[in-house]
């Protein structure tokens, strides 16, 4: 008991001050991604929509739609296209309107 | 896209009514209505001493009488549906619902004759929290948007990321 | 004019309602007459019972040359009688309102009425007795009087088998005070109370002990001290509600009357031995009859358990009171002595009170099984508010008069060490003990009493059909405000009863009792003061603050109603409850050595565990030790020796010349020696 006593005075407080700080462990979380809209091409997106496991991509037209809400951030969509989609770094994405986190990514990136 | 204007009207009222009931104190009661238990996990690990839930005021209850925001995870199986109302009704108003977990958003599992898919077909979801499993960290800040202590991030994000660094966003 | 004289009116008025009852019982106007003649009898006895408490001792009377059974009709009315006349007027008025709304005139009718009658007769007599004989003929009346009540409605042989148990023991026990009785006359030469008592000192000692442990077993059977109990769960099931009741209420406390006639009156012995010994017999009744309470599904039969834990505590307080006397402890014994008394007038209000309820219930739903009830404060609402207040006296809940009086008897319990001697302090802690543990059980067995059949939900369709029209409620609701009365009156039944006490003991505790009229002081005012009163008015005032806090600042938004919370089942059956059996289950197991359970479990096949293929049948059951033991082992012997004599008795008409011859030889030759 003096023993676990001892060690946790020497470790100190290892409680986070999140939310009124910033919390270091975030920058290892995984994130959804975020696109670069001038790499997409229709074709890198049909490809991702393809491989994304969890529907969160769909593509209408020229627009890339994203649902934030369906995404479990497996990272198979950066996989396949590595140069257009960087991972955002996002993990506050509460929302009180599931239609707030349905967002549109222009597909600016030339070609077919 | 923005957000429709009743919905986000109703969302502020909402919240200035949970913020002046609740304050500090919030009980929470989760429902299970059929996770793989992962985003259970990230939700106990909440009390543990590293993410400390009870430093805000937040608390877990099993009682829905004693419950003022119910946390669901899962798809929402269709067996789940008698239950999940009768946990509902079981709290008394005023009452928050957060569904938590890509699969009570509607993503991993499509609608079919066993799940409904989406928690939002069975319960009024007030808060919704993306993540697969939403990280406890995730988890705090859509407590805190559920109390209207934090505020919400997602309209002001685009996911597009187009400056020469990479990563973030615009 | 003193109290007997009223007492002729009350036996007057039952000699009338039996002979009505008899006549005209079979139809309505009849049993409506013979109650009310009933009623009033009860009334009188009641104001004669009370007042005898302060009036002291009548002188013995003997009315007229009447003579029964070979000695004059002596009649006497003594303070200490005075409460049980009291409480068998007030359960006789219940009764009386009652029975018209219970029982269908029919055939058996008159003859049960008249039996009714004549057992509440037969009682007074016990209480007024001033002489012997018309003690033991009142008495043994009075027992074929129940007789005869018990078995008015035969169904199959279970009627027979509870009836035969109470007229066996009864039997029994009538033999005992019989030969204590005959000891104690033929010691000091008188066959009335008074002077037997004036004449005590001619008793020698061990006569005296022989005579006050026949006393004890003997009343002891009547008033169910463990193990000679039996008859009480045998008989109050198959009697009908009004019989339980009277037989609860009355006669078992006709049996702790006698306890305490002799203890203080006839035979007051010297030794703290006699008080130890009933002290002992009481306290362990109580914790045995509470703890077979606990495993009874049947509400009658849990009642008379409950029954054998109260004469418990009452034949506790008079042990003690005993054995505080034989110390010299005059005050503390007389403060028992009222205690035990006080707890005699407030058992007899709600188990009486209760047994009505149960009738109630078993009228309204067709069964005394607990768990086959349930849900029934919905659908006899104001039977379960009075059983509910019954039930709140029994587990001696404050601020109702079973707190009070228990808490007397503890009260005196705790100074056992002013006796001076250690092993007797030490016994005195051991009871004070099991009380302590009896009363912790009686709240549970309670809580399961009331709870299991009135609260929750229906367990079958009988009980969801309970219906109040047509119910009697002006007999229970009669008792239960006395059963308010005796708590709110406490000061004042306290002071009648220290009179009493200083009649029967010679000790005045007058001042060291209620200083102040309202606070009761235990005999010695240096250990505690407690006053019912107060304590009704801050319980009050306690549970009405958080009220009036609510009501002031009540929200303002709509209630809903929704269902109770089930867990989120689709559909919460009634079965899901819990049951009396499971209730009590923790009892069980922690008393198995007392109950030695039996269980046994069939499935449709045997590598089912599971009982998918076909039902699974479930036995459990307490091991019934005192009859399987005690009381088989004893029919036995008398049956073999019965076998054994049975060739004298041949029928050959010339073997009993024989006899006859052999007698006559043996007489002469007796009379030429």
């Amino acid at each position: 008991m003096p023993l676990w006593f001892a060690r946790g005075l020497r470790r100190g407080v290892v409680t986070t001050r999140y939310p009124a700080r910033p919390d270091e462990s975030a920058a290892w979380l995984p994130t959804p991604p975020a696109f670069r809209s001038r790499q997409l091409t229709r074709d890198v997106a049909d490809r991702m929509v393809a491989v994304c496991p969890a529907t969160a991509l769909r593509r209408r037209d020229d627009t890339l739609i994203f649902d934030v809400g369906a995404c479990t951030a497996c990272g198979r969509c950066a996989e396949t296209a590595p140069d257009a989609v960087a991972p955002s770094g996002e993990f506050e994405l509460a929302a009180t309107a599931r239609s707030a986190l349905i967002k549109e990514i222009p597909i600016r990136g030339g070609g077919r | 896209m923005n957000p429709g204007r009743d919905e986000a009207e109703a969302a502020r009222r909402l919240r200035d009514t949970i913020s002046t009931q609740f304050g500090r104190s919030l009980h929470i009661r989760t429902l299970d209505t059929g996770s793989c238990a992962v985003c259970e996990q990230e939700i106990r690990l909440l009390t543990a001493p590293h993410y400390d839930l009870h430093r805000l005021g937040f608390f877990f209850t099993p009682a829905p009488r004693h419950a003022d925001l119910l946390l669901v995870t899962g798809p929402m199986i269709r067996a789940f549906d008698v239950a999940a109302r009768k946990t509902y009704e079981a709290m008394p108003g005023p009452k928050v619902v957060v569904a938590t977990g890509a699969c009570a958003l509607g993503g991993v599992y499509p609608k079919d004759p066993f799940v409904h898919g989406n928690a939002g077909e069975v319960l009024p979801v007030d808060v919704w929290i993306p993540g697969c499993p939403p990280s406890p960290l995730a988890l705090l800040h859509g407590l805190g948007v559920a109390v209207g202590r934090l505020a919400e991030m997602t309209p002001g994000l685009t996911f597009i990321a187009d400056s020469a660094a990479g990563g973030g966003e615009a | 004019m003193n109290p007997l004289d009223i007492l002729y009116g009350a036996a007057g008025a039952w000699l009338a309602a039996a002979v009505a009852g008899l006549l005209a019982g079979s139809w309505r106007p009849g049993l409506r007459a013979c109650c009310g003649l009933s009623a009033l009898a009860g009334a009188a006895a009641a104001a004669a019972g009370g007042w005898s408490l302060v009036y002291g001792n009548t002188p013995v009377v003997a009315p007229g040359p009447a003579t029964i059974v070979g000695g004059p009709l002596q009649l006497q009315m003594t303070s200490l009688a005075g409460v049980f006349v009291a409480l068998l007027g007030i359960v006789a008025v219940a009764l009386a309102l009652y029975v018209p709304r219970y029982h269908e005139p029919s055939r058996g009718t008159g003859v049960y009425l008249a039996a009714c009658n004549l057992a509440l007769l037969a009682c007074l007599a016990v209480l007024a007795a001033g002489g012997m004989v018309t003690f033991l003929v009142a008495w043994e009346t009075m027992s074929l009087a129940c007789y005869l009540i018990i078995l008015r409605h035969p169904r199959s042989g279970e009627t027979a088998r509870g009836a035969f148990w109470f007229l066996a023991l009864s039997e029994i026990g009538f033999l005992l005070i019989v030969a204590a009785f005959v000891i104690l006359s033929a010691k000091t030469h008188a066959t009335e109370l008074d002077m037997m008592a004036a004449r005590g000192h001619l008793v020698p000692g061990g006569w005296r002990a022989a005579a006050y442990l026949l006393a004890l077993a003997g009343f002891g059977f009547k008033a169910g001290l463990v193990p000679l109990h039996v008859w009480l769960p045998e008989a109050h099931p198959v009697a009908p509600a009004d019989g339980s009741a009277f037989l609860s209420g009355v006669v078992v406390k006709l049996g702790a009357y006698g306890i305490v006639l002799f203890a203080f009156r006839l035979v007051p012995v010297a030794g703290p031995w006699p008080g130890l010994v009933t002290m002992g017999a009481g306290a362990a009744s109580a914790a045995i009859g509470i703890l077979y309470a606990l495993a009874e599904r049947d509400i009658k039969r849990f009642l008379a358990y409950s029954t054998i834990e109260n004469t418990g505590i009452i034949v506790t307080a008079f042990g003690a009171a005993m054995v505080f006397r034989a110390y010299h402890q005059l005050a503390l014994s007389a403060f028992l002595l009222i205690a035990g008394l006080y707890h005699v007038a407030n058992h007899g209000c709600y188990k009486t009170l209760l047994f009505l309820e149960a009738g109630v219930v078993e009228h309204a739903t067709g069964t005394r099984d607990m768990d086959r009830l349930g849900g029934l404060v919905h659908r006899l609402p104001r039977s379960a508010v009075i059983a509910f207040v019954g039930t709140l006296g029994i587990a001696a809940l404050p601020p109702l008069n079973g707190f009070v009086s228990e808490w007397l008897i503890f009260q005196g319990l705790f100074q056992g060490f002013r006796t001076g001697s250690h092993l007797t302090a030490i016994l005195i802690v051991l009871a004070a003990a099991t009380l302590g543990l009896t009363g912790g059980l009686a709240i549970y067995a309670f809580v399961r009493g009331f709870g299991i059949p009135f609260l929750g939900m229906p367990r079958t369709r009988q009980a969801a059909a309970a219906r109040e029209t047509g119910q009697p409620v002006a007999g229970p609701a009669l008792l239960a405000v006395a059963c308010v009365a005796l708590a709110v009156g406490a000061p004042v039944m306290l002071a009648a009863l220290s009179r009493t006490a200083r009649t029967v003991t010679g000790t005045s505790l007058g001042p060291l009792l209620l200083p102040g009229k309202l606070t009761v002081i235990p005999a010695h005012a240096d250990f505690s003061a407690f006053s019912p009163t107060y304590l009704t008015i801050f319980l009050v005032a306690a549970c009405a603050v958080p009220v009036l806090v609510y009501l002031a600042g009540r929200p303002r938004a709509a209630s809903v109603s929704v269902p109770v919370w089930d867990g989120g089942m689709v559909s919460f059956r009634p079965r899901m409850q819990y049951s009396a059996m499971t209730f009590s289950a923790p009892t069980r197991v922690t008393f198995d050595a007392l109950y030695r359970p039996s269980v046994s479990v069939r499935r449709a096949s045997d590598d089912d565990p599971a009982g998918r293929s076909g039902p699974v049948h479930y036995e459990a059951q307490v091991t019934p030790v005192f009859e399987r033991y005690l009381y088989r082992p004893v029919v036995r012997a008398v049956e073999w020796l019965a076998d054994v004599i049975r060739p004298l008795q041949s029928g050959d008409v010339n073997l009993y010349l024989l006899y006859v011859f052999l007698v006559i030889l043996l007489a002469y030759l007796l009379g030429a020696v």
